[in-house]
């Protein structure tokens, strides 16, 4: 298996050089985390799954990294992993340079996770009260961070309910609450798995926001796991996409999108009847047909020479064009050609 | 908040242009944080405590009443060990099941998988947890017991500190139970439920047979038990027990409170190997 790192190497599983050794070593002094070869298998038998296996990442301080994979691909094993809530079998994880299995309280110092799934805080206190907790347990003295304690709540649409307890609020505030009790230690490495999971558009659309204002304007460093390709799309700087425990594909978005580009065009006529069809299909890759207020909608994969050739057919054809347009590949086509699998589907792990 | 924008003296600037500058948390935060959360948690919602109270005196009532009319003189001659034994009871109770519930519902809610990734980890505020605890099932015992000799008519020595300090060392080997049953939650869930039956079995450790069978002195409850019925019935000062009797208070209680310790550390830490710390 072949794994891109942060710095853009491609490393092997196997037969690593002395050399390459050594740039693990540097990339780990200016990584935020550094995973290496990390396995994990759960059970034992015919009944053994292996949740990850040998996966190897690093993540630079300040960027944003998204874990794309389908339910089961083994996301959440890896950020456990990273969190030492999940011991691996196998394997190295670094924060901010030191090893977890040497050092694990000073290890997580700067780091603080939301889970999916999880309450992640206290209901039954408020919102003000659980930012002065978490920033405790997190080894800051609240009273010191109580101004930023306030940018939160301001930041976050929390401050007039700063003093409610936190069973009391919606769905998507309780969701808002967990992050900024997140945050309210200072953590500098952020997890969060599935932060936008029953969030209606807006409240999602608001969490982005401040997940890219945090990463770009104060350098927090945040690995974010979502089935939603939006929210990594719109957030992350690099996307990891695993399956079946390992790392698919580590890239940034642009580049994954830019692979992807099959220079194809969406043709959109009314004249276009299952005869054309036909005929395209004998000469072109024709992909999605859909028909849309009385007219077909045709992707054919056509550039370059073939756009002409595409266009010819089609006045041989007697077709009419009424709008042709370049189809921008989407991550989420990325994905399923990378994992093979839809991006809801398979198992949790 | 990066640490390339913590300014040269620390301080972290914020995106208004101020700067804060965070200092550690110690020990003292840590226990100020996590009693404070317990307390407005009591006083916040004070049902389960009023439930508690009262389902305490509902059972105390039926047994006072239902044995007065099955027993008749037999009951009243040894009602005050039996309202002693009950108000140990009440207290083992609450120490026990508020502290394997509690570390029930930090794994169901996720919060305790939060507090393994911190400087401080679980272990203290785990125990700090099991302080407060202690704390306030003396204060809701203390009213189930004031209205027991009420009903009853009955008058014990009540001397303060020989109650806190026997009762409360007593109940000290309880918590440790308390632990090792939520450890044995952390890696079963479901079984916490079935867990909570064992406080039926503190009564037969309660009314132990400490002067016929003395080893069952190291079991838990067991010695306290004996302890306090004499400061409570006899009029026993503190000052006034033996030192090895003493001693041994301390001993099983720090015993089993290390024992029940050690059982949730190390459940935690295979949970933690086996991938199931939070899965509820």
């Amino acid at each position: 298996m072949a794994q891109r790192g942060a710095t853009g190497q491609t490393q092997t599983s196997a037969g690593r050089v002395e050399a390459e050794g050594r740039d693990e070593r540097a990339a780990t002094a200016t990584s935020a985390l550094a995973i290496e070869g990390v396995s994990k298998q759960f059970g034992s038998g015919d009944d053994a799954v292996q949740a990850v296996d040998d996966v190897s990442l690093s993540v630079d301080r300040g960027s944003v990294v998204g874990l794309l994979g389908p339910n089961g691909a083994g996301k959440t094993t890896l950020i456990k992993s990273a969190l030492g809530i999940v011991v691996p079998d196998a394997g190295t994880v670094r924060v901010f340079g030191t090893d977890v299995a040497e050092g694990r309280r000073a290890a997580y110092t700067d780091v603080d996770a939301m889970l999916e799934g999880a309450r992640n805080d206290y209901w039954r206190l408020t919102v003000r009260e659980n930012l002065r907790y978490f920033a405790t347990i997190h080894g800051v003295d609240p009273n010191s961070v109580a101004d930023r304690h306030e940018q939160l709540l301001e930041r976050f649409d929390l401050a007039a309910k700063a003093d409610t307890p936190v069973r009391e609020l919606s769905r998507g505030m309780k969701q808002k609450v967990s992050l900024a009790s997140v945050l309210a230690g200072g953590a500098e490495l952020v997890f969060l798995d599935e932060p936008t999971l029953g969030l209606d558009i807006e409240s999602s659309r608001t969490l982005r926001s401040e997940l890219r204002r945090l990463a770009r304007e104060e350098g927090l460093t945040i690995v974010v796991s979502s089935h939603d390709m939006a929210v990594i799309e719109d957030i992350c700087d690099r996307v990891v996409m695993m399956a079946d425990g390992e790392v698919v594909a580590d890239d940034t978005v642009a580049a994954l999108l830019s692979g992807a580009d099959r220079d194809s065009v969406r043709v959109t006529s009314a004249g276009i009847d299952d005869g054309v069809l036909a005929r395209l299909r004998n000469r072109f890759e024709v992909g999605r047909v859909e028909t849309v207020d009385g007219r077909r909608r045709v992707e054919v994969a056509a550039g370059g020479d073939t756009l002409y050739e595409l266009m010819d057919t089609l006045r041989a054809a007697g077709v009419t064009v009424e709008d042709i347009r370049t189809v921008q590949p989407e991550l989420e086509e990325v994905f399923v050609d990378r994992t093979g699998m839809e991006s809801g589907g398979g198992r949790s792990r | 908040m990066s640490h390339d924008a913590e300014a040269d003296n620390g301080s972290r600037a914020t995106t208004d242009g101020s700067t804060t500058t965070p200092r550690p948390a110690t020990y003292y935060h840590l226990a100020r944080a996590v009693l404070y959360r317990e307390f407005l948690i009591f006083v916040r919602y004070p049902a389960n405590a009023i439930g508690g109270i009262v389902v305490s005196l509902f059972f105390f009532g039926l047994l006072f009443y239902g044995g007065r009319l099955l027993a008749g003189q037999a009951l009243t001659d040894s009602l005050e060990g039996i309202i002693v034994g009950y108000f140990l009871w009440t207290l083992s109770v609450g120490a026990y099941s508020s502290v394997s519930n509690d570390i029930g519902s930090e794994v169901q809610w996720g919060t305790l998988e939060r507090h393994i990734t911190t400087p401080f980890g679980f272990a203290p505020v785990a125990l700090l947890k099991g302080v407060a605890k202690v704390v306030r099932t003396f204060l809701t015992s203390a009213v189930v017991l004031a209205v027991m000799l009420l009903l009853t008519g009955t008058w014990l020595s009540i001397d303060p500190l020989a109650v806190v300090v026997i009762a409360g060392l007593a109940i000290t080997s309880v918590l440790g139970l308390g632990f090792a049953a939520g450890g044995v939650t952390v890696l079963y869930k479901r079984i916490g439920n079935w867990l909570n039956l064992l406080q039926f079995g503190f009564i037969v450790l309660i009314s132990a047979p400490v002067f016929e069978l003395p080893w069952t002195r190291v079991l838990p409850l067991a010695h306290g038990s004996a302890l306090l019925q004499r400061a409570m019935v006899d009029g026993t000062r503190l000052w006034e027990f033996g030192p090895l009797e003493l001693g041994l208070l301390v001993a099983v209680a720090v015993g089993y409170l290390a024992g029940g310790y050690l059982v949730f550390y190390y459940a935690t830490r295979r949970a933690r190997r086996l991938g199931v710390l939070g899965d509820y």
